[in-house]
């Protein structure tokens, strides 16, 4: 195997575009194989969206502490979405007794199925909740059985799956353009070669922007710098902030703020 | 070297210590453990991506279809279709396992029992076909041609010119079907801008956003065209200014979410509000500039006709024109908001208004579209081109066969036609792309009138799944599904210049099913029965017919790359195998003429502008129903969908299910709790529906979702050979819009009744954990002041 080019893959979200359509989830769902999510699994409470959205209701400062009394008029709902956060530092990794999950020179966090033993140590301490576990052996109908994407593995009952940030993209984008004299996997070839991820391609306004956090002319470098010496990222956007930053998970999706311009000041909320 | 067992273990030991000093494998992974690479890392094959078109929605986006060893494996958007830009919705990659189902139905069926009882048994298509040739040529040697009727969902392009020949031709009549579609904004375009096609909404090159009532960024009018643009409006990059968004209606949707500010009002009160916002424009200081882009008449008088619409006359709840707002929104009094808001939008560079959905739907749906859309002429935001924002034109199709003639159906149609069936008048019906039996509320009887048609009328289905109304069809034909198909698109509205998108069969038919073109089955029937209608013997032949005439004009291309040379075509092959490639074909020249229409009269819009009716039964706990399009599964096209059934939806995150939004204070004093199952019940009829409290709902409105509520039939669409869900549109009372006589969907006012039964709500919400909210900068959503 050739050596790979150094990248270290990114995503920003960006909440202020954010409409909650779903565009992404289903898009990550058709393009990774995932299970599909019957009525009973959401009554089992356990269907799996590598990228979900969550949808957080906002009451006003002066209601938090009692919000089913807060007007409706003055309460709004908050999208998220929510992906494997890529963590520099990843919880999930050391608890691995089988080094399923690990971190990968380009910045992705692993998931390896065949090592899987399904202990669901890593679910247990992934902060972010998007490790998912299949207690059931997936079932498609025969006939949609042929939509299924042959480059990407069908997960059996015991073994816990993640965002993989369409890593199978990503190597057919290296195959495809990096093999080639020169060639490079930035930006503009992620774009027209259908390399970037599937729910960034989907997504309908824009809010998901991903890309190569080393790569200076990238979109991602007017949000994020990458420090020389100690190899960590630096923030340069006033809106750039990182899910549970102060648990030091240093997670490689960057998030920025919404924007209320009825608010004064800066706050997150319940 | 002989190969003995010592030489084998020498070589191996050198191999494995080689391939570690030639560091074959990153070094940070081998840090951690031994290199062991993941399948993804492996897979080889060859992949093709084929551009075609989305058939999923009414939007019918520009897409490319990954293909593989002839199985289409994943949908995206076309990068070169100008309307959506590459970007697609949540139900685009519906389209896969449509393709795929498992209740696909194999080749044509018969019925053999009474309609309802379900009872089919499989046929040739050749036995198909005659029965039908047979029927309608007996019908028009009778001279009774009249007696066919096609039914269609909203076609555009060359399907529906083979339709409307072939009803044509054959003397029948063709309806459209779209029950909450958009014919009040079109007769509103008509009658406000002079057009007869739906202008684009430029929002991407305008910095303030007012729309009323639509939920244009899940299902209203071109959701994903103008989601791209709400994204561009959102950019800090474009013009360095972040555009605002108002959003002004009754129910709190995924698109008032998104707004930086929204107005709850009482269902069907938009137009009043819009009225109101151009009297604080005309009495603000550019007052005198918009007065003159308003008919010409005085500022006084002006003013005059818009004082009754004063901010401050309808947040009084004495007042004739109250709209039912809230005496403050987050610590602003509702009339001060409503007058800065529409000084804000007529200070800003572009304002655009917009509005339709559930606005629209009302016994004064014209009324409101009509003030809504006068507020861009206040600001001179009409008749730009794409960059400058505002409203922009779009000009007529680039053939002339596409600008179609076929009317969608009114209430007025439906109840026609539902009665002719009963009566034995209408004696042939043929449906494609549409579930009347389903769609078409109780009050009309049309499903009844299917179940009760007489014995010698033939009722045809074009579908590939036994639906409500095929369920009820003499004959089910399985027809291609959009990817195995032909076809093209106007998009409506286009992207402000001419372009017409190309449909290619990017896979074939699996072996065991034979499902036919629809177009191809017209045409064969209009040769059979000897139609003169003018097209080509195959649908094929129609669509090399049309790109053949657009190359012999000499102007236009297919769809360029941006900053790609115009290509130089030498021969129509070679145009040809372009345009399928590239999905479609452009003029940016060809646009709307430049000059805006004349303003419309604003005195005479304030004069003439009505309320809403309300149409509902008597007595405690009423509230105004606001049925909406579901986000995935739209008017219940998509119910068979296990992809667009899971997606939740993005407010209540329900999937699977009915549910009734209700505002949360108001089911806590009703006693009702999430899961609980309340009745539905309307003048017309009543449906069960599980309560989901909802913190932001006005207290007086109610919202269900459109979608559920099928026959048992086709999997996902039911659950367990039960029905799934409740049809909220069966119980709409028969009200109509002014002036198409459509639907007036919105109008329906219903009691909610507890049942005493709970059940639990199939949800996203709570499944994981939501992040815990603590000190603000550890807060999961961070918000700023911008």
């Amino acid at each position: 195997m050739a050596q790979r080019k150094p990248h270290k893959w990114g995503m920003i979200v960006d909440i202020d575009k954010c409409t909650g359509c779903q565009a992404c989830v289903v898009a990550c769902q058709a393009e990774n194989n995932v299970q599909l999510n019957t009525e009973d699994r959401f009554h089992e409470r356990r269907p799996i969206e590598w990228i979900h959205i969550q949808r957080y209701w906002e009451v006003p400062e002066e209601y938090r502490s009692r919000p089913e009394d807060a007007p409706f008029q003055d309460i709004k709902a908050r999208f998220l979405p929510v992906l494997c956060q890529h963590c520099e530092n990843a919880p999930c990794e050391p608890v691995c007794p089988v080094y399923a999950t690990y971190h990968n020179d380009q910045g992705l966090n692993v998931q390896v199925y065949n090592r899987c033993v399904g202990t669901r140590y890593c679910a247990n301490n992934c902060p972010y909740q998007v490790r998912f576990f299949n207690y059931w052996e997936p079932v498609w109908p025969d006939r949609m059985r042929n939509q299924l994407n042959p480059d990407v593995t069908v997960r059996s009952r015991g073994i816990m799956e993640k965002c993989s940030f369409c890593i199978q993209r990503l190597r057919r984008g290296e195959r495809q353009v990096e093999a080639a004299e020169g060639g490079e996997l930035n930006d503009r070839a992620l774009a027209e070669g259908n390399f970037a991820p599937a729910c960034v391609q989907a997504c309908p306004t824009g809010s998901l922007i991903f890309g190569d956090y080393t790569d200076p002319d990238g979109q991602l470098s007017q949000y994020v710098a990458v420090d020389e010496d100690t190899n960590e990222k630096v923030l340069k956007d006033d809106r750039a902030y990182q899910l549970l930053k102060n648990i030091g998970t240093e997670p490689n999706v960057i998030y920025l703020k919404k924007i209320d311009p009825r608010r004064t000041g800066e706050g997150g909320h319940g | 070297m002989k190969v003995t067992r010592r030489n084998f273990l020498k070589w191996a030991g050198v191999s494995a210590l080689g391939a570690v000093a030639c560091n074959v494998f990153p070094d940070s992974e081998m840090q951690i453990q031994s290199p062991v690479d993941i399948p993804e890392d492996l897979v080889r094959g060859r992949d093709t991506w084929y551009a075609t078109l989305c058939g999923e929605c009414p939007e019918r986006e520009g897409v490319l279809v990954r293909v593989m060893e002839g199985r289409a494996k994943k949908v995206r958007g076309n990068p070169l279709y100008r309307t959506n830009a590459g970007k697609q919705s949540v139900r685009c990659d519906g389209a896969l396992q449509s393709l795929y189902h498992p209740d696909r139905l194999s080749g044509p069926m018969r019925r053999t029992g009474s309609r309802r009882e379900g009872t089919y048994a499989p046929i040739s298509w050749d036995e198909a076909m005659n029965t039908i040739a047979s029927r309608l040529g007996g019908l028009r040697s009778s001279g009774n041609s009249s007696a066919m009727m096609m039914i269609t969902g909203p076609m555009r392009g060359h399907q529906a010119v083979v339709v409307d020949r072939f009803a044509s031709a054959y003397g029948g009549s063709y309806l459209g079907l779209d029950i909450m579609g958009d014919s009040v904004l079109r007769a509103t375009s008509s009658e406000v801008f002079g057009q007869t096609n739906l202008p684009s909404f430029d929002l991407e090159n305008s910095t303030y956003l007012l729309s009323f009532g639509a939920d244009f960024l899940s299902t209203w009018l071109s959701p994903v065209q103008l989601s791209r643009g709400f994204g561009n409006l959102r950019s800090h990059e474009h013009g360095g200014v972040r555009g605002s968004f108002v959003h002004i209606g009754a129910r709190y949707s995924a698109t008032a979410a998104s707004a930086d500010e929204w107005i709850p009002i009482r269902p069907g009160m938009e137009g009043v509000v819009a009225l109101s916002m151009a009297h604080a424009i005309v009495s603000g200081p550019d007052g005198g500039t918009a007065s003159n882009m308003a008919g010409g008449a005085s500022r006084d008088d002006l003013l005059a006709a818009l004082d009754p619409f004063s901010a401050e006359h309808i947040v009084d709840p004495s007042n004739p024109w109250y709209v039912g707002v809230p005496e403050s929104i987050r610590g602003e009094t509702a009339a001060h908001m409503i007058e800065r808001i529409a000084a804000e939008f007529a200070a800003s560079r572009a304002p655009l208004a917009i509005g339709g959905g559930e606005a629209a739907a009302h016994t004064n749906g014209a009324s409101n579209m009509t003030a809504v859309y006068l507020l861009n002429y206040l600001t001179g935001s009409v008749g730009g081109r794409i960059g400058d924002g505002g409203v922009v034109f779009n000009p007529a199709p680039p053939l002339e066969e596409l600008e179609l003639s076929y009317s969608m159906g009114n209430m007025d149609n439906w109840d026609e036609a539902a009665s002719n069936l009963r009566g034995g008048q209408l004696q042939a019906l043929m449906v494609c792309g549409a579930n009347p039996a389903y769609t078409l509320p109780n009050s009309t009887g049309f499903a009844n009138a299917l179940d009760s048609a007489p014995d010698n009328t033939l009722v045809v289905s074009f579908s590939s799944f036994m639906d409500d109304t095929a369920q009820r069809a003499d004959l089910v034909l399985p027809v291609r599904s959009g990817l195995e198909d032909w076809g093209d698109d106007v998009p409506d509205p286009g992207p402000g210049f001419q372009t017409l998108g190309f449909q290619q069969p990017v896979v074939n038919p699996l072996p065991d099913l034979d499902p036919r073109s629809f177009p191809d089955l017209l045409l064969a029937l209009s040769g059979d029965l000897g139609l003169d209608d003018g097209l080509p013997d195959t649908f094929y032949g129609v669509l090399r017919d049309a790109a053949q005439r657009l190359f012999d004009a000499g102007r236009g291309t297919p769809l360029l790359i941006e900053g790609e040379d115009h290509p130089n075509m030498l021969t129509f092959p070679a145009f040809w195998n372009m345009l399928l490639e590239r999905g479609g074909w452009e003029d940016r020249e060809a646009t709307a003429g430049a000059d805006a229409p004349a303003p419309p009269d604003l005195q005479q819009i304030a004069a003439q502008h009505s309320r809403p009716r309300y149409h509902g039964p008597a007595g405690g706990n009423i509230f105004h129903l606001v049925p909406f399009l579901h986000n995935s599964i739209l008017d219940g096209r998509g119910a068979h969908l296990p992809w667009l059934q899971a997606a939740p939806d993005p407010l209540t995150t329900v999937t699977w299910q009915t549910w009734v939004e209700i505002n949360a204070h108001r089911a806590r004093e009703m006693g009702l709790q999430e899961g609980d199952v309340v009745s539905i019940v309307s003048n017309v009829g009543d449906i069960e529906a599980v309560v989901y409290p909802h913190p932001a709902l006005p207290p007086d409105v109610v919202g269900i979702p459109v979608g559920q509520g099928h026959l048992p039939g086709v999997e996902y669409a039911t659950r367990d050979g039960e029905v799934r869900g409740g049809n909220i549109l069966s119980l709409l009372s028969p009200q109509k819009t002014d002036p198409d006589g459509g639907l007036a969907w919105a109008s329906t006012q219903v009691r909610v009744t507890p049942t005493g039964r709970n059940i639990r709500v199939s949800k996203f919400e709570g499944i994981v954990t939501a992040f815990p909210i603590g000190t603000e900068h550890e807060d999961p959503v961070q918000v700023t002041g911008g």
